[in-house]
């Protein structure tokens, strides 16, 4: 499956790759969304567990909503992160699942995995692992995950049926797919769908 | 889409105002845009 898309795919996930970078590096930067633990608390998270997390887990956190508003992973559960960032959610993610399970993080973004990495070590997650890729070709095996998590992440891949078909294919059956992610309510016109800043900004 | 994708027992879970207060905000209430959480399994 493959969608024709109003932008070109390779720029928009450079322009993707820069603002996320940015995020990263720069996380109490201004951005045109919340970051952080304001963030967090505005989008439902359970206070207790991000309170018990160090700021280094949940200050480049750019989520849009929380993908386990739905369902709690299981412990023993295997997850995946699809375009997991510094690792916010697959931090939480790995608590409900415990060291029984397993947490895969993918992400397209050397800085975010970087960060990511340096803080599942000081946390000392070893049921933890983040992955270089892309959302159209996960770097998991067909059938491995119970469930595959994602936070606005989606809204920002231009071929949407490739990510879906791609999370499909690493779900095992009867596997879950919970993801957060932005929906608007009123029709956007050709253009603005042409304009690329209007993707990341 | 998600049904096209071959997912089933799809839901949505409640709006969340993400943008609200944000510099992105104005865009948001442009196009009335909430984030969401979604859930959907695949056949077994």
């Amino acid at each position: 499956m493959s969608q024709q898309t109003l932008v070109d795919a390779e720029r928009l996930r450079a322009e993707v790759r820069e603002k996320y970078r940015a995020v990263a590096v720069e996380p109490d930067a201004r951005y045109h969304f919340h970051t952080g633990r304001g963030l967090a608390a505005r989008l439902g998270y359970d206070a207790a567990i991000v309170d018990a997390l160090p700021p280094v887990a949940v200050e480049s956190f750019a989520g849009v909503a929380n993908p386990l508003a739905l369902r709690t992973p299981a412990p023993g559960e295997r997850v995946v992160d699809v375009g997991s960032g510094a690792g916010f959610d697959s931090f939480v993610a790995a608590g409900h699942v415990g060291p029984d399970g397993r947490v895969v993080g993918v992400d397209m973004t050397a800085e975010m995995l970087a960060k990511a990495r340096a803080t599942a070590g000081v946390l000392g997650l070893g049921h933890v692992e983040f992955r270089e890729g892309l959302a159209e070709a996960l770097p998991v095996d067909d059938g491995w995950a119970d469930a595959v998590i994602s936070n606005g992440v989606i809204n920002l891949c231009a071929d949407k049926w490739a990510v879906f078909a791609e999370i499909f294919r690493v779900l095992r059956p009867g596997g879950v797919l919970q993801f957060a992610d932005i929906a608007n309510g009123r029709p956007v016109p050709p253009e603005a769908l042409r304009d690329i800043d209007l993707w990341t900004g | 889409m998600l049904e096209e994708a071959g997912f089933v027992d799809v839901r949505i879970g409640e709006p969340v105002d993400t943008f609200g207060g944000a510099g992105g905000e104005a865009n948001a209430r442009a196009f009335a845009v909430f984030g969401h959480p979604f859930l959907a399994r695949k056949p077994a």
